[in-house]
């Protein structure tokens, strides 16, 4: 490590604010050539926001950035890439009707001719690129043919494309299995070693002490220390600044599995379901959730499970197999049945499709109890009733807003799957399906909603709960059931789950390589 | 009778001619569709190109082969002002697509500008002093069969080609053509790679227009050639369902025009040869295939994604998460 | 790299009078750029706009002609306001109206002149519904089972409706057409019988057209069935979230259907009270020329949507409307009337702009700023 020439990025106080939120306060940090550097924070800590400061897409209130020690402006992405500075987001920026190629040189300056563009020269360059880096991919094939990881590999090419010196990379293994993590960071640390510097976003301590060099935590918006720490405890306790173990806490009550004798009340027997693609996306699902219980299923996404809570909820149709809500048989593809035979759904897309972004509270509360009395006194439906129970559930589910008339666009995260959770849990479901529960809220309200969700299974009810995190997985279940490619591999018991071994379910065992 | 009075050979060359201000107009609105911006004012700005270069063919003095091009430029710039309008709205603004487009078809309509410029302008009591007049290129113009439908028309007809070709190479060829293509199809991507969205937007809504106005001109300097409020009579509406017939695609763009050209002809070319046939059903004919092949155009297309920018009509605000 | 010298924030509060107070100052705005159109060309705008605020609401008799211009759009606007409400963009309002007055007069004629007058204007109502209804659902249907753009598929079937009715008229013997007398040589259609004309209500100076009353109480109906009634409530979630719908037991295909047909009946209705109360005969040039559909997009647009302020906003344009057919000449510009409800929908599409966001000055790289929230 060269500590003495100027670091590759560096940024000096740097705050941003938005109205009514401080995203970054006095953010310092510097990135040194050749290094991988981690940003590690919890989800709302500024990870992200900075990482868009570095990348010219928002611009500091105060501070400023140093490239190679200059201080540099950026105006727009375009002039942090023209400063050596790339970003690999985390949902891909890529065309999926483009080529690589065509995704690759898009916005580049390096076109042979400004003109016409010369494909074989770009291709040329890519394959130059991909042998170098080791990082295999097609210039030719199109971005939908391609699994996530090639799509990963594309991205990460494309700002290698231009010259970058420093790879800003946000939450990267969040997508891949654990496998295709492997060979990411071996490739990242080959980048750094040919004098490429590495910004690696995540919030996953394992990999963070494994990968880095360095790493900056950051927490509620503050720069609070960069270490060589790779102790994962240590990093732990920096970056929630509190002690870890309350984490784990809550697993207890679920740790004991239930008695034999408690009654199923979801039944999935050997379900099959095409994707959107036409591709098999269910091959086969057989699971059951007795009453008071809460079964995780883990796995990376893109395994099937979406489609299994789409059919759940009736948003999807199945080709085979039947599912049973204690004891009835499930309607295939009908979205009123499941609410009728008290199946609760909490979808992962809580704006788009859980809730009706401009309508309130209210309605958004009364969405699927407006067609019966007392609310409906058919043909019309009674506001004030609405609007009461509308207030009585707000109360009771800690929905923090102005009044039950607001409409659910204004509302953070947090208080977004409150409404829903307080709507789902309000018709004394049988069973509560849910996805992705806490994806995207602040730790504050992914405590709240875990204690709300053991709450319902304490109360008797049945719960299906998916997710790609892990660590959530593990905290909540009963059981665990392990999805990879559209199959479930395996069901655990959390008594006797292994963490490493369901890591390696969660790349089916290891058949897979990248 | 010669074989150039067969019926197949009369309708062909017949809709080239009036096909020639569709060829023109789709290509506008593929343009500004292309780049995510669906503009439903297509036949206002047409009715706009209409009565500037009316204006400029009547009032301005000096041989045809100037007047012309300054009525043709005059044109492109009337309805490229109707379409900054449009663009200001629905780019800066974020105004919903449909209902801006409609507000500048009503504002430079049959009944709108277009109408109240001609009046105070007192157009449409005479022909246009200068029009463009069929050509006989090569000498070719009554050859067989070729002649009358390839030789015998405008030069708008050769310059819609040129700009078929242009187009063509443009979108799929050249660098500004992909980044084109990836705002429409995702305006954050193109974003994140320093494409300047916004800028791409404006300038193809902008040029679109201006080849809406020369669509227009097609009326008053070549079809009718003189003034009649609310000349182009729906062939902007049917511009915007050409787009759609031919896939975002130039070359197929043109094909489509020259079908609905064929149709539109059909009816005056059996009905002057004694065909006992409804004109009601052949008038109707053009819409009604217009929406049989939206159908069948949109069912195909949901399924294998025909080309349709899939930012198309989604005003582009950056995510900033 | 520059970019705009502004930026949009979405405003955190909205002050309450801001929604009467934006269509009120789009208006004005409109008048002025309008005023700046007619000076630029020549004309005196004050004593233009004079004129027809003079011929629209003062002068005698002016109020009564208004609200016979304001009648058809009042029903082409609430076509438009409950469609679009639901994000179905109905723009075949012109061609829903030409099928109700079709529709309309195919029934008063064949009820004839015996039938008693309550009996005839009941069945012309219901027969416009039914005719613009029918006509509605085409466009409807495809986009619920094809996914077809509406926009096009309405849109053009308002030129296949105008061919229908032209044949009618001009390119058969139809049942509609008149073929004695003057009718023999100069195709035109047959004049209703004088029970199915519909009444016009004296207010001692004002003669309020029935269909306007109509209208009205039809108005009111929309207004409690979008708020009251579970159907409206439907409506509001499919409009503003399909796949929540979807997700909540709804079936948006449905609604989209019932509200298509809806819709278009409200135009057909209007078409029928185009031949009940004025025409009295079904007359394709007349209907073509008006260009009622598009002027109710106007009216809902510039009504916000609200079926309520649909009555009012249809008074207003109606009065430039007659006050346009009054001035018509050559001291009074042609195409004013577009230019004019033109430029009241830019300012008003506009105006909405800045009810729903603040703009700020700034300096800022990019163009706009929405998301309040860092992730």
């Amino acid at each position: 490590m060269e500590a003495a020439t100027a670091p590759a990025v560096a940024a000096f106080h740097v705050t941003k604010k938005f109205p009514g939120v401080i995203a970054n306060e006095d953010v310092t940090f510097d990135v040194r050539v050749g290094e991988v550097h981690a940003l590690l924070g919890e989800n709302g800590a500024g990870k992200t926001t900075l990482s868009n400061i570095l990348t010219g897409l928002y611009r500091p209130d105060s501070g400023w950035i140093e490239v190679l020690g200059q201080k540099a402006e950026f105006h727009s992405p375009r002039d942090a890439i023209a400063a050596g500075i790339g970003m690999v987001h985390q949902h891909f920026r890529l065309i999926p009707t483009f080529s690589v190629a065509e995704n690759i040189a898009l916005g580049s300056a390096h076109n042979p001719v400004a003109g016409r563009f010369d494909m074989s020269a770009i291709e040329e360059r890519i394959v130059a690129l991909s042998e170098s880096f080791d990082l295999p991919v097609d210039p030719r094939a199109k971005i939908w043919q391609l699994s996530v990881g090639e799509q990963q590999r594309v991205e990460i090419i494309k700002v290698l494309y231009r010259d970058a010196r420093v790879l800003i990379m946000d939450e990267p293994t969040a997508v891949l299995t654990p496998v295709e993590s492997e060979v990411l960071a071996t490739t990242l640390q080959s980048m750094a070693r040919n004098g490429r510097s590495v910004v690696f976003i995540s919030h996953k301590l394992g990999e963070v002490a494994s990968i880095a060099d360095r790493v900056t935590v950051l927490r509620h918006g503050r720069s609070i220390e960069t270490v060589t720490e790779n102790d994962v405890t240590a990093l732990a306790s920096l970056m929630v600044g509190r002690d870890v173990e309350s984490v784990k806490r809550s697993t207890e009550s679920t740790t004991q599995s239930l008695a034999a004798s408690t009654p199923v009340v979801l039944e999935i027997d050997d379900l099959r379901a095409v994707g959107d693609r036409g591709l098999t996306a269910l091959d086969g699902v057989s699971l059951n959730v007795r009453a008071g219980e809460i079964v995780g299923v883990a796995g990376v996404a893109g395994n099937g499970q979406r489609e299994l809570v789409e059919i759940l909820a009736g948003l999807r149709r199945s080709v085979s197999g039947s599912i049973r809500v204690d004891g009835e048989s499930l309607e295939n593809g009908s979205t009123r049945h499941p609410i009728r035979l008290g199946v609760s759904y909490v979808p992962q897309d809580r704006m788009g499709t859980g809730l009706a972004p401009d309508l309130t509270i209210a309605e958004n509360m009364a969405l699927k109890k407006y067609r019966r009395p007392p609310v409906a006194r058919p043909p019309f439906i009674r506001q004030s009733v609405i609007d009461a129970e509308a207030r009585e559930l707000m109360e009771r589910f800690d929905v923090r807003a102005p009044s039950e008339t607001t409409p659910t666009r204004r509302l953070s995260g947090g208080n977004v799957q409150k409404v829903l959770l307080a709507r789902e849990m309000s018709g004394d479901p049988k069973v509560l399906v849910i996805a992705s529960p806490t994806q995207g809220l602040d730790v504050g309200a992914v405590a709240t909603v875990h204690q709300l969700l053991l709450d319902a299974a304490e109360s008797g009810v049945g719960i299906l709960l998916v997710s790609e995190d892990l660590d959530e997985v593990l905290a909540l279940s009963h059981r665990i059931a392990v999805m990879y490619e559209g199959r479930v591999l395996d069901v655990v018991e959390r008594s006797d789950a292994d963490v490493q071994r369901i890591g390696l379910l969660m790349g089916g065992e290891m058949e897979e390589s990248a | 009778m010669s074989i150039n009075d067969n019926i197949f050979v009369v309708i062909m060359a017949s809709a080239i001619f009036y096909g020639t201000p569709l060829v023109f107009a789709s290509l506008g609105e593929v343009l500004a569709e292309r780049s995510g911006v669906l503009n439903l004012g297509v036949e206002g700005m047409m009715l706009l190109g209409a009565v500037a270069a009316a204006w400029v063919s009547t009032n301005v003095g000096g041989p045809a082969f100037v007047v012309l091009p300054l009525a043709i430029l005059a044109a492109m710039v009337a309805a490229a002002l109707g379409a900054a309008i449009h663009a200001f709205l629905t780019i800066t603004l974020r105004v919903n697509q449909i209902i801006s487009g409609l507000a500048l078809t009503i504002f430079a309509g049959a009944a709108g500008l277009s109408s109240y410029l001609a009046g105070i302008w007192h157009l449409g009591q005479s022909p246009v002093a200068h029009q463009f007049l069929r050509l006989d290129v090569f000498g070719l113009a009554d050859a067989p069969v070729v002649g009358p439908i390839l030789f015998h028309q405008t030069l708008l007809t050769y310059i819609s080609w040129i700009f078929v070709l242009g187009a063509s190479f443009y979108l799929f060829k050249t660098r500004m053509g992909l980044h084109l293509r990836a705002v429409g199809e995702s305006p954050q991507t193109a974003d994140s790679v320093g494409i300047p969205v916004v800028r791409y937007r404006y300038a193809h809504v902008i040029i679109g227009g201006s080849f809406a106005g020369i669509a227009g001109a097609c009326f008053s300097l070549m079809i009718v050639p003189t003034w009649v409020d609310g000349m182009t009579a729906g062939q902007g509406w049917i511009a915007l369902a050409l787009v759609i017939f031919g896939f975002w695609r130039p070359d197929l763009m043109l094909v489509g025009a020259y079908l609905f050209g064929a149709l539109s002809s059909l009816s005056l070319t059996l009905q002057a040869r004694g065909f006992h046939i409804s004109t009601a059903f052949l008038a109707a004919l053009p819409y009604v295939m217009t929406i049989v092949v939206l159908v069948i155009a949109s069912n195909a297309s949901s399924r294998r994604q025909l080309g349709a920018p899939a930012a198309l009509g989604k005003p582009y605000e950056r995510e900033e998460r | 790299m520059r970019r705009f010298g502004f930026r949009l924030e979405p405003r955190s509060d909205l002050p309450k009078w801001l929604p009467w107070a934006v269509p009120v100052g789009s208006f004005f705005a409109a008048l002025l750029v309008g005023a700046i159109v007619l000076g630029v060309t020549g004309q005196n705008p004050l004593s233009v706009y004079a004129r027809i605020v003079d011929r629209a609401f003062i002068s005698e008799g002016a109020f009564s002609g208004t609200l016979v211009s304001a009648t058809p759009l009042l029903f082409t606007g609430l076509c438009a306001a409950v469609a679009f409400r639901i994000g179905f963009f109905n723009i075949g309002g012109e061609g829903q109206f030409v099928m109700g007055a079709i529709f309309g007069s195919g029934i008063a004629l064949k009820l004839g002149a015996d039938a008693p007058g309550v009996l005839s204007v009941a069945a012309m109502i219901v027969f416009g519904a039914i005719g613009g209804g029918l006509w509605a659902l085409i466009p409807g249907i495809l986009k619920a089972r094809f996914r077809t753009n509406e926009i096009i598929t309405s849109l053009m079937l308002n030129y296949v409706a105008a061919v229908i009715a032209t044949y009618l008229i001009f390119d058969s013997n139809s049942f509609w057409r008149e073929l004695s007398g003057s009718g023999a040589v100069f195709p035109k259609g047959k004049v209703l019988p004088t029970v199915a004309w519909w009444p016009k209500l004296d207010f001692g100076s004002i003669i309020v057209p029935f269909g306007f009353l109509l209208g009205m109480v039809i108005a009111g109906w929309l207004y409690a069935l979008q708020r009251k009634t579970r159907f409206g409530f439907e409506m509001r979630v499919v409009g503003g979230a399909p796949t929540t719908a979807r997700y909540a037991g709804m079936k948006p295909t449905r609604v989209v259907v019932a509200v298509a047909a809806l819709s278009g009946a409200l135009a057909g209705i209007g078409g029928a009270t185009d031949v009940g109360n004025f025409r009295h005969i079904l007359d394709p040039k007349g209907l073509q020329q008006s260009g009622f559909g598009y002027a109710g997009i106007v009216v809902a647009a510039l009504a916000r949507l609200n079926p309520v302020a649909v009555v009012f906003v249809a008074i207003l344009l109606g009065g430039i409307t007659n006050a346009g057919y009054a001035l018509r000449g050559p001291d009074f510009p042609a195409g004013l009337v577009g230019v004019l409800q033109g430029l009241i929908l830019f300012c008003t599409l506009g105006g909405e702009v800045l009810a729903r966001y603040r703009i700020t000055r700034s300096a800022r790289p990019s163009g706009v700023e929405t998301t309040l929230e860092p992730a």
